[in-house]
């Protein structure tokens, strides 16, 4: 028990969407997969506490889910959503928007250049954001979730927008990054690729029919 | 003082006929509203009818119960027609606007009232169609609040979401939503603050000076009544948001958006 991550049992959400019972290991790199409508980004979101099952149990370190102030949850267990949200301004204005939202103090223009190289955006922290491509605003996105140290990263889609070379290297990075550190990843991805080349432990999502209620 | 002149019902029809100018253009202009017109033409004319006889009533019959009703109606009017353009709220925040718009429309009107024009709360001739004034600007005041920050919630869906994500709690991130819609709210009551006495002469300062009361007083009686007008708008769509939106958020801080399941 002490060595899973997340366990979840009898889950559902509204009665749509049902999950076999699932596990998530501490420390290993998961992907979870499955047709679209299958629930995995419905089920990251219940992993952080933004949607609460209304069926089943679902047990994080342990400790019953529901046991967990959410807001300290969503900090430790930080979720990278699909849709990529920046505000106006250059890379620094970003990164002080979401700091001011974490009650966090800016970090240095050093340390943000290290997440923006880790994430392969070779640009400077004064750069303007408006005018960057779908793909630089996705890793610039991803940067600046990343640079909060979470203790679980999950991704969800992380490299939609990039070209697979580039969802190659940002991935490898981003990984080996959160090995060095011990953040668990738990990634959902359509690339299959992508999936072989980084995953330890894969999560098949399947349609379950609602069996529980 | 001078007379007002009393409008004969044959006098009065022929205001009418310029109806008929309206319907003109609009054929021309090929605009399809032509039975809108009629209806409303007609709508107008018959609620204001019925308006003048239970007055007249009342104010023949002076009693502090139908005064009592009669404010009662409009609120419930003002409050059924909020809702009712402002469609998706949850039942808990339909009762906040609810109270929001009775209480800041009563306590304003009662400071009117008693406070400034030193009368009953209960006098028909000052209390119903000052509370008709209060009323009808909350209510344009409430729905736009209401439609502003509904409205913007669903358009920055993203944001909200990815700023949930980050661990932000949903106090901090729904009260800058809160306070753009209360500035939305207000705009058109301060724009019009702006411009009255050059680009308008107000409705009611006109009734007034109408009906023979000097301009100086007419005037009194129109600027105590914007501050009025703005106070309430003010009051019951600040009281409308910022205790409506906290109903958007459960005690899993989750947000549920306007018109979510």
């Amino acid at each position: 028990m002490a060595d899973l991550l997340f366990k979840a049992q009898q889950l559902c959400f509204h009665d749509k969407i049902c999950f076999a019972d699932l596990e998530i290991p501490i420390g290993k790199t998961t992907f979870v997969t499955g047709p679209s409508g299958a629930g995995k980004s419905t089920l990251l979101r219940l992993l952080n506490g933004v949607l609460s099952p209304t069926h089943g149990q679902l047990f994080y370190l342990g400790r019953n889910l529901e046991d967990f102030d959410t807001i300290e949850l969503r900090k430790e267990v930080l979720l990278v959503s699909q849709s990529v949200f920046l505000f106006d301004g250059s890379i620094r204005d970003n990164f002080a928007a979401f700091y001011e939202h974490r009650e966090k103090s800016l970090p240095s223009d050093e340390k943000i250049k290290k997440f923006l190289s880790i994430c392969c955006l070779p640009f400077e922290t004064d750069a303007i954001t408006n005018t960057m491509s779908g793909g630089e605003k996705q890793r610039l996105y991803l940067a600046i979730f990343l640079s909060f140290h979470p203790a679980v990263l999950m991704l969800d889609e992380p490299t939609s927008a990039l070209d697979s070379e580039t969802a190659n290297r940002v991935m490898g990075n981003i990984i080996s990054y959160c090995r060095e550190e011990g953040i668990t990843v738990i990634a959902v991805s359509h690339d299959k690729a992508l999936t072989e080349k980084f995953s330890e432990n894969i999560l098949a999502l399947e349609r379950v029919e609602n069996n529980y209620a | 003082m001078r007379e007002v002149v009393e409008l004969g019902i044959i006098q009065f029809s022929a205001v009418y006929l310029l109806l008929i100018v309206v319907l003109a253009i609009m054929k021309h202009a090929k605009i399809n509203q032509t039975k809108l017109l009629i209806v409303a033409s007609f709508r107008m004319t018959i609620q204001l009818i019925l308006a003048g006889l239970v007055l007249t009533y009342i104010f023949d019959n002076q009693n502090p119960l139908f005064t009592t009703l009669y404010l009662l109606a409009m609120i419930g009017f003002t409050i059924k027609r909020t809702l009712g353009k402002s469609p998706g709220l949850n039942k808990q925040f339909r009762i906040i606007v609810a109270g929001s718009i009775a209480f800041s429309g009563l306590s304003t009107l009662a400071f009117f009232v008693v406070g400034i024009v030193g009368q009953n709360l209960f006098n028909p001739q000052y209390a119903i169609p000052i509370a008709g004034m209060i009323m009808g600007n909350t209510m344009t005041g409430v729905t736009l609040a209401l439609k502003s920050f509904s409205d913007s919630l669903k358009s920055q869906r993203a944001k909200i979401d990815s700023l949930l994500n980050l661990g932000a709690t949903p106090q901090k991130i729904l009260l800058p939503y809160v306070n753009n819609a209360l500035e939305t709210a207000l705009l058109p009551t301060l724009n019009s603050m702006v411009g009255m006495g050059i680009v308008s002469l107000p409705g009611m300062m006109t009734g007034q000076i109408l009906s023979g009361t000097l301009p100086m007083t007419a005037i009194m009686y129109q600027i105590a009544i914007m501050i009025v007008i703005c106070t309430t708008v003010c009051l019951s769509s600040f009281s409308s948001l910022h205790f409506g939106y906290q109903t958007l958020i459960n005690s899993r801080n989750q947000i549920k958006l306007i018109g979510e399941e």
